[in-house]
């Protein structure tokens, strides 16, 4: 593998850092009582489908992203933080808040907890609280899927014992930003801070305690071609799997504000993947390891200029497919899809890595 | 470059010259290429396809980019390693990046060099380079064998493609150049005239795939909207109705169509070049949009000295000067330049008449100005030889009578309208100032000009030291009132001034002024010097004697001064326009670059230069054929064709 030297690495990190720089002055002033935000959808829970709500914890964010790293080239989760750390009680208080969508629906139901940082650690969510929240779970029949999100470095294996004695028999699943397996791709285009060895390590700390692990694969960061993120996202979820990753989810680039990926995008020097890349990405691992594990994604802003696109014309019917699929497991629903734009796709596969010129969406016609 | 034993890659640049353009032959392996070459995806028939690293589906040869640093790898066995180009991997976005990274870029390059041969590997550079790094990786980048570079353009015509340019001109002349990136037709002819030997014509197919058909200054979108436009091209024209093809047909009739633009624009290019018109092509070309006519100005006003470099002084077509573009065209530029620096008034004018310029060239040819000469001839006689004829226009400025039949100034031709702009008021206007300025406090000025002339004259006159007299009132030059208005000046004048007639002095006028234009200040004073024996005709020979040995000749067809080995002598001790020479004497008719160990930078193709050998004997003269730098750079390739040579 090419050795990338150092200054390259610490460009990239400097160049997160400034962006991020601006975004925190630009925090609203958040109710602390309140989850950031919190939703209901039909979900695919084990074998069956049920209701799945998914809150996002409003915490003082990502502690990487607040780090002296900078954080992730794509990631501006951290404009979700409050200003100041909100306090036990108001974090209970969020949480009891989102769980009243529920209190309607019938088993089987899932939880999602997400805190647009780890939820596992105890800086953002003290483990008194973490023990708390759990606990409101486990008291609860009705569920029967629980998801967390952590970076690879908190899932220790006594998080993993307090965790699992909590929450019983229950269907756990932890989800971590993979992004790639490349060890360069997640270094110097993502900025993520973690190896590789290290993500494999939390995965079979997880598994020793029954505890699902869900890759978040980035489908497309920045300095990479069209192509270069096609055969990326494909090698990742083999590699994956091959861990022992129990779902993955797939996350087309947005481009979110306060991020280096934004200042490439003003600069044309960025465009977010294309959905003929997420299908294509969708069909050749749904081939190569589909069955053995859940293959999801539900893509943010998508068909759309920040987000994962293509002409306009056919997004909508795209992005219907995409999700049919991640809800469905069935690959034919990719295979009859087409429109006219797939030919500038296709040249673009190519002419990138002839020209490494991006090819953004500036017409010159 | 040598691996083997073999040379796998050589870049031979051809004859001719007009501006940094050139033609060349590219020899990978036993393939030989004649370049310029468009290249692209094998889906448009380019001349030479770029095809992408993990597919293995290419012609040989083909120019197979590596992709970026994070391109699947895939390695080449020793054949196809030699019969194909390939393209070093970098990172796209690459123009982000400050020196600091590029430094780590371009060593994954070098870096990457062991996967490939030295010779046929080219190197990316990022816009965004400084020239420093650049010119230190250039040397590194030699050193490991590598002759080429290729450039990202985004089509946006803006910072990071004058950047693109800019760096270029840094670059060795004997390197071969690519351009990629979105690059329309209409870019062609600047890309080709800056030096660029192989133009990417992928964004043929990306047009394509969008149903849009490529014009060369333009575009259409083929839909049921509009009836298409009429195109009797090869891939169109077995089609009355391209809105009713299919989306897979339209599309490869449109590839072929695109492709078959651009290589008509390349052909055009070179044929053009042939022509010493290539500029008119490229100024022309500029027009299809602001931003490459403002890209073209740029060029012009940040990089003039690259461009003159290689723009001939000699030449025999026409050359037309139509636009702004014109104004500060290396051509036009330099004589202006060199006008200021070089041109010296004999000592015997008094009197400075200014005339206006006629669309015939030379003017003496023209009606007017032999009316002209007859005014003067029937007032003033031989007293004539007191007057600077001095000949105002667009965009040269200020034409001396004297360099009437030299290059530019014999072959340019203009839009005539009587309507000045601005900017060329000014331009004349400013170089006629500093002309006068060469001349005594007490010379006349005689402004017989009027309209948009005489405003450049009204114009300067604040700047002005010596008295001016206008002779037109509000009348053409040509007017029956206005010639005998310059009549009766002309007597008067002489009269006041107690002008003496005498013997003519326009053939030693037009040598000397010539021999300073072409050699630089003093050659005139030198080459024909007092006790000089000066016979001919000015429109046909002028010979120069010295002790009945010829100096030199000036042809009046081409207004140029060629010297023999004798005249040589005389302007060696200046010590400009010369050529070192590695042998003794010289051989054949035709000096190479590879025997040439030295040479004046001043060097312009088309000069008279003078060749010496190494211990400064002059040993020939003859006519240069590349620019002195190039005649050091190069290892092949004609750099002057011989007119004299010892022995």
């Amino acid at each position: 593998m090419t050795v990338i030297p150092k200054s390259l690495i610490e460009t990239i990190r400097n160049a997160t850092i400034r962006a991020r720089g601006r975004s925190i002055a630009k925090r609203h002033k958040k109710i602390m009582t309140r989850p950031a935000a919190a939703w209901t959808a039909r979900a695919k829970i084990g074998n069956d489908i049920g209701t799945a709500l998914s809150l996002v914890l409003a915490t003082k964010g990502c502690s990487y992203a607040r780090g002296e790293q900078g954080g992730c080239t794509m990631c501006s989760y951290l404009l979700d933080g409050t200003e100041r750390q909100p306090s036990h009680e108001e974090l209970i208080s969020q949480f009891q808040g989102a769980m009243e969508k529920l209190s309607d629906e019938s088993k089987p139901l899932s939880v999602k907890i997400y805190t647009s940082g780890s939820f596992l650690d105890t800086d953002e969510v003290p483990q008194e609280t973490r023990d708390e929240i759990l606990g409101i779970i486990s008291n609860d029949d009705r569920i029967v899927e629980v998801v967390i999100e952590s970076r690879p470095e908190f899932i220790l294996d006594e998080v993993m014992v307090q965790t699992r004695a909590i929450l019983g028999e229950r269907q756990i699943e932890i989800g971590m930003g993979l992004e790639s397996s490349n060890d360069v791709v997640r270094d110097i285009c993502v900025n993520k801070g973690f190896t590789l060895a290290e993500f494999k390590k939390a995965v079979e700390i997880a598994k020793q305690h029954q505890i699902g692990t869900r890759a978040y694969i980035l489908l497309k960061p920045p300095f990479l071609t069209e192509k270069n993120a096609l055969d990326d996202s494909i090698t990742t979820i083999e590699d994956a799997v091959k861990l022992g990753v129990t779902t993955i989810s797939i996350n087309p680039v947005n481009i979110q504000k306060f991020t280096m990926v934004e200042d490439l995008w003003r600069n044309g020097l960025y465009r977010s993947p294309w959905l003929w890349t997420v299908v294509e990405v969708l069909r050749e691992s749904y081939k190569n390891v589909g069955g053995s594990v859940f293959i999801l994604c539900d893509p943010v802003a998508a068909g759309k200029r920040r987000g994962t696109h293509n002409c306009g014309v056919c997004d909508k019917q795209i992005v219907n497919a995409i999700r049919d699929f991640s809800l469905n497991q069935d690959a034919s629903v990719l295979e009859s899809l087409d429109c006219s734009c797939k030919a500038s796709w296709k040249h673009t596969l190519t002419h990138e890595d002839v020209s490494l010129l991006v090819h953004n969406d500036r017409k010159l016609w | 470059m040598i691996q083997g034993g073999m040379i796998m890659v050589r870049f031979l640049i051809g004859r001719g010259h007009d501006g940094p353009a050139r033609i060349g032959q590219i020899e990978i392996g036993s393939i030989k290429l004649k370049s310029p070459l468009i290249m692209g995806p094998s889906s448009i028939k380019p001349d030479i396809v770029s095809a992408v690293k993990d597919k293995m589906e290419y012609e040989t040869p083909s120019i197979i980019s590596l992709g970026s640093i994070f391109s699947k790898t895939n390695s080449f066995n020793e054949e196809e390693i030699n019969s194909n180009l390939f393209l070093l991997p970098s990172l796209p976005s690459a123009s982000f990046l400050k020196d600091s990274d590029i430094t780590a870029v371009l060593e994954l390059q070098l870096a990457a060099l062991v996967e490939v041969n030295p010779p046929n590997a080219i190197v990316r550079i990022p816009s965004s380079i400084s020239t420093m790094l650049l010119e230190e990786y250039v040397k590194k980048f030699h050193e490991q064998g590598v002759s080429g570079a290729i450039f990202t353009f985004n089509g946006d015509y803006g910072r990071n493609d004058l950047n693109n340019i800019l760096l270029k001109t840094k670059l060795p002349r004997n390197w071969l150049i690519l351009s990629t990136g979105k690059i329309l037709p209409a870019t062609v002819p600047l890309l080709f005239y800056l030096g660029f030997d192989i133009i990417d014509a992928g964004l043929g197919e990306a047009a394509a795939a969008e149903s849009i058909r490529l014009w060369s200054l333009s575009f259409e979108k083929i839909d049921s909207k509009d009836t298409p436009r009429f195109c009797a091209c090869s891939a169109c024209h077995n089609h009355d109705d391209l809105s009713l093809l299919s989306q897979s047909q339209l599309e490869e009739v449109l590839r072929a169509h695109n492709s078959i633009v651009y290589r008509s624009v390349l052909s055009e290019c070179v044929s053009s070049m042939k022509q010493g018109k290539l500029r008119w092509l490229v100024e022309s070309f500029t027009h299809a949009g602001p931003s490459l006519t403002g890209l073209l100005r740029q060029v012009d006003n940040q990089s003039y000295d690259f461009l003159e470099e290689f723009t001939p002084t000699t030449g025999k077509s026409v050359l037309p000067l139509i636009g702004p573009e014109s104004y500060n065209s290396p051509a036009v530029r330099r004589y202006r330049e060199y006008l200021a620096d070089r041109y010296k008034p004999p000592e015997t004018k008094k009197i400075v008449l200014l005339l206006p310029c006629s669309a015939r060239k030379p003017y003496s040819d023209s009606k007017s100005h032999k009316r002209f000469s007859n005014i003067i001839e029937s007032a003033i006689g031989s007293k004539n030889r007191a007057i600077a004829e001095t000949i105002l226009t667009s965009p040269l400025g200020v034409v001396p009578r004297e360099l009437e039949r030299g290059f530019p100034l014999a072959n340019y031709d203009i839009p005539v309208t009587g309507f000045w702009d601005a900017e060329e008021t000014q331009i004349a206007s400013d170089l006629l100032v500093n002309h006068m300025k060469k001349f005594d406090e007490s010379t006349v000025i005689i402004a017989h000009v009027s309209g948009g002339y005489l405003d450049i004259v009204k114009n300067a006159e604040p700047n002005i030291s010596q008295s001016i007299i206008y002779t037109t009132g509000d009348e053409s030059a040509s007017s029956r009132n206005s010639l005998d208005n310059l009549r009766e000046t002309l007597t008067d004048v002489t009269q006041v001034l107690d002008i003496k007639g005498g013997r003519p002095t326009s053939l030693e006028d037009t040598l000397r002024a010539t021999a300073d234009f072409q050699f630089g200040p003093g050659a005139g004073a030198l080459l024909i010097p007092p006790d000089a024996k000066v016979g001919g005709k000015v429109y046909g020979t002028i010979i120069c004697r010295l002790d009945k040995e010829q100096l030199c000749a000036f042809i009046g067809s081409t207004g140029h001064i060629s010297l023999t080995l004798a005249g040589a002598q005389r302007i060696a001790e200046l010590q400009r326009y010369w050529v070192r020479f590695e042998g003794d004497t010289v051989k054949g008719s035709t000096l190479f670059a590879i025997g040439i160990n030295d040479a004046d930078d001043a060097i312009r193709p088309g000069d008279e230069v003078i060749i010496l050998d190494l211990k400064d004997n002059i040993i020939a003269v003859g006519r240069s054929e590349m620019s002195g730098r190039e005649m050091c750079d190069f290892d092949n390739g004609r750099a002057v064709s011989i007119r004299h040579k010892v022995g």
